[in-house]
């Protein structure tokens, strides 16, 4: 299958014209249509720079990027078949929300008649159907969201690109989003880019994650591949659910060990050096009794989250490490126990 | 409030007044001759005409430029846009008389002296310096995101004045056409140096009236010089109103 969006060594300058540097080296990535990528990155990383560049609002430094088979690199915005969503939803406010809509279908010479019948038909396929004829700026939060959502499908483009949308939402019209963007993915079949820097606004929404820091993009992911085994340290960092361990790879004649201070777990063929263990809640398991390959530790603090909770354990070097560990585990501060790690993840300390 | 109409009321009476001399408290008595001669004599009808013909000229095309210099300043790096802003504000802010020397040599060499063309060329220099530091503000203070919507939703340059800028402009531009009409209606100093006393224009003659002891006739010009630039006022009130403000 043919991707609809496709990204080859694009480098991304930051800044504005006058103060550019090359910001992203090297971006590759492909969408299929129907599917959304979300790019995950922290504030300054360059994702909405990435979204601008691919939309034609910045140009790009060199690479190529190809949309519905056509190269659009040097294209202007309008002519690229690539439709642009800024964070806060930009509604033309001399239009009524149905004129807004079919504002892509009359550029393209339809009869108004015509563009408002379209028009409409996707406003109720997003439930705003009601706030057709109410002027732009007497919509909700969510409402705007959905009509901006409303009229880029109307365009019907190769390519939508979503910069941070469900960012500064309070949580009730954060859901209502979400929900407009699955409805979105459903009914469109353009290939989606979503930048975000949320962890849980990404697994809602894509069918693929990468990640962006440091100047590159990682090769894009299923939600579940990515979440399993992060391609490197900065993106478990970004995925914010996992717990670091730092320790030290010993080699050993029958495979590499992890030395942490609360015990050891094999470490196959990796090169000796300082390490980081990467871990979920579920990869960390705490006995109370003595156990082989793990050292007492103590409980030194106990925070409860929403999915998970965070202990402060001291182990058998004095370092403390903090671990998430499941919701409900039975242990209090001043507590010794015993924690072995199951499929911890290894990367070269930074 | 009271120096606004204490001078009209004064000019209302004035206009209307006959054998009004000092001491005298009111006039003996009252007509509408000097009305009647503002239409009635062909170099008052002249002159008259030839205000309004330049005023609408003016701000036309002062608007016309004005608008696309504004918003290109606007978009421009720091130094191009100081620079502009600089030339714009130098127009508006020279002594008439200095800026009327330095183009009558310019319309001169062009031809031009002493030609409706070469006082329009004269009136269109302060007032597109004023329009331009008018759009430039309203773009400096733009949400450039509404472009960049339409851009992306595939709408090319000329679509996007057409279906976009102008209509969320229409209180700015409004303004700017008002602005600009009222600069060249008012206009004296450029008008006599660039036109060289052949082209009359209303507060041409109302000067001239009052210089020959005329003030019935020369009351009934400045009202006429002050009705226009009330309804440009008001017709520039009315079209901006209703328009949303689009800025960052």
């Amino acid at each position: 299958m043919t991707p609809l969006l496709d990204v080859r060594a694009l480098q991304v300058s930051f800044g504005d014209a006058s103060h550019a540097s090359i910001g992203l080296r090297d971006v590759t990535f492909s969408v299929l249509g129907g599917d959304c990528l979300a790019v995950l990155g922290a504030s300054g990383s360059g994702k909405s720079s990435l979204l601008r560049t691919l939309a034609g609002l910045q140009s790009s430094v060199a690479g190529e990027i190809v949309a519905n088979g056509r190269t659009v690199t040097t294209l202007p915005a309008e002519q690229r078949d690539v439709v642009y969503l800024h964070q806060e939803p930009v509604l033309f406010p001399h239009l009524r929300v149905i004129d807004n809509v079919a504002f892509p279908l009359v550029l393209r010479g339809i009869a108004k008649a015509a563009a408002q019948r379209r028009a409409l038909e996707w406003l109720q396929r997003l439930q705003v159907g009601d706030v057709a004829q109410n002027k732009a700026d007497a919509l909700s939060g969510g409402q705007r969201h959905r009509v901006a959502l409303a009229r880029a499908l109307c365009a019907e483009p190769a390519v939508l690109l979503l910069d941070e949308p469900l960012a500064s939402l309070d949580p009730a019209v954060r859901r209502d989003v979400r929900a407009a963007l699955l409805e979105a993915r459903a009914a469109s079949g353009a290939a989606m880019v979503l930048v975000t820097h949320d962890v849980d606004d990404a697994l809602a929404v894509a069918t693929h994650i990468a990640a962006i820091g440091s100047g590159r993009v990682t090769a894009p992911a299923t939600p579940h591949a990515i979440l399993a085994m992060p391609p490197d340290l900065e993106t478990a960092r970004l995925l914010g659910i996992f717990s670091e361990v730092p320790g030290i790879i010993v080699p050993r004649a029958d495979g590499a060990e992890f030395n942490w201070s609360g015990g050891t777990v094999a470490a196959g063929h990796l090169p000796a050096g300082s390490a980081v263990a990467v871990l979920r809640a579920h990869d960390v398991q705490l006995h109370a009794a003595d156990h082989a390959s793990a050292h007492a530790c103590t409980v030194l603090a106990r925070n409860d989250a929403a999915h998970d909770v965070v202990l402060t354990l001291r182990g058998a070097n004095e370092t403390a490490v903090q671990l998430r560990v499941a919701l409900g585990t039975p242990v209090a501060v001043g507590d010794v126990v015993h924690v072995t790690l199951v499929n911890a993840r290894l990367f070269p300390s930074p | 409030m009271l120096v606004v109409v204490a001078p009209l009321l004064v000019l209302i009476v004035t206009s209307f007044a006959h054998g009004w001399f000092y001491p005298r408290v009111l006039p003996s008595s009252f007509d509408v001759s000097a009305w009647a001669d503002l239409f009635a004599i062909g170099a008052h009808r002249d002159a008259l005409m030839n205000s309004l013909s330049l005023g609408v000229a003016t701000a036309v095309v002062a608007t016309a430029l004005a608008l696309p210099l504004g918003r290109a300043a606007a978009l421009s790096p720091r130094a191009v846009r100081r620079t502009i802003a600089l030339l714009a504000f130098t127009a508006v802010a020279l002594p008439p008389v200095a800026l009327g020397v330095g183009l009558q040599l310019s319309v001169l060499s062009l031809g031009l002296g002493g030609t409706l063309s070469g006082v329009l060329l004269a009136h269109l220099v302060p007032a597109l310096g004023y329009l331009t530091l008018v759009f430039l503000g309203v773009f400096t203070r733009w949400d450039a995101r509404v472009d960049e919507t339409a851009a992306t939703l595939g709408a090319n340059g000329f679509a996007r004045w057409r279906l976009v800028l102008i209509p969320l402009l229409r209180r700015p531009i409004a303004e700017a056409l008002a602005l600009g009409f009222l600069v060249s209606w008012a206009q004296v100093a450029l008008t006599l140096l660039v036109g060289g006393g052949a082209v009359r224009t209303l507060p041409l003659d109302v000067l001239a009236m009052l210089q020959a002891g005329q003030d019935q006739r020369a009351a009934v010009g400045a009202l006429a010089l002050t009705i226009p630039a009330l309804i440009v006022l008001g017709a520039s009130r009315a079209a901006a109103r209703n328009t949303p403000a689009v800025v960052a």
